[in-house]
């Protein structure tokens, strides 16, 4: 794959990786930190959100992140990793090596989380429905900022 | 979908940790190797093939829960789908602690 290309494929990753960021953050806020009033402020706001209304949202642009990810990881292995090993950026490393993984669980979890928030929970299938959307937060924010910190190091025009 | 959930990443684990990759990506050759196969020119991706392994399990798997009656099913705890990947985040964060603890 050209140079050009991959760019422009990590591009459309970066912005694909905000928006799912925003639509997964906002659904976490509302599950675990729900607006208990008609809110005023920009926080209030920010969790006041109808959070079933993300799951479709959230899956689309999940898939789109993995399809796009694993289309330029081959590049990442060939002149991105060997770079940051040459200049022993271990923690670096090691979490760019964690994204791979996390990424893999979240399309693990995808169904799951979806096949809950397309019907009306309650209980632990609530419970579960919760901490499923809880962890998949926690792997879009994790995969963000690895592959944010990886760009800064060895990213664009290097 | 649980099931889906829990094989999927039980199996994605297990592949990781014993490489039961279903095949290999020379990335710098444009080469896929049925299997595990050893670096060449460039470096083995293995990754693709894990994710291929991990899939075929977990389909299988969901596919033989579809036959199981539905009084059975119902009574697998949802907890699973989120126990289990949680327990395999601790996984590989205990499995590639070497990166940030040296």
């Amino acid at each position: 794959m050209g140079g050009g290309v991959t760019t422009a494929l990590l591009l459309v990753h970066g912005v694909l990786a905000a928006a799912l960021l925003g639509a997964i953050t906002h659904q976490a806020a509302s599950v675990w930190w729900p607006a208990r009033k008609p809110a005023s402020s920009f926080l209030g706001r920010f969790r006041s959100v109808a959070a079933p209304a993300y799951a479709n949202a959230v899956v689309v642009l999940y898939l789109l992140m993995v399809v796009l990810g694993s289309t330029i990881y081959p590049e990442y292995r060939i002149s991105i990793r060997v770079v940051l090993e040459e200049l022993q950026l271990r923690a670096a490393n090691g979490s760019f090596e964690l994204k791979e993984h996390f990424a893999t669980i979240g399309l693990g979890i995808l169904p799951t989380y979806w096949w809950f928030w397309r019907q009306s929970v309650s209980g632990a299938d609530a419970t579960t429905r919760g901490i499923l959307t809880a962890i998949l937060a926690f792997i879009v924010w994790w995969n963000f900022l690895a592959g944010h910190i990886v760009n800064n190091i060895r990213g664009f025009g290097s | 979908m649980v099931v889906w959930t829990v094989v999927f990443v039980s199996a994605y684990t297990l592949a990781v940790w014993n490489n039961y990759a279903l095949f290999t990506y020379h990335a710098a050759l444009y080469e896929l190797v049925l299997g595990v196969d050893k670096a060449k020119d460039g470096p083995a991706m293995y990754w693709y093939g894990w994710i291929a392994t991990s899939a075929i399990a977990a389909g299988l798997a969901g596919l033989a829960a579809c036959w199981l009656p539905e009084s059975l099913t119902r009574r697998i705890w949802s907890g699973w789908a989120w126990l289990v990947p949680l327990a395999s985040i601790l996984f590989f964060a205990w499995l590639l602690r070497g990166y940030f603890l040296r």
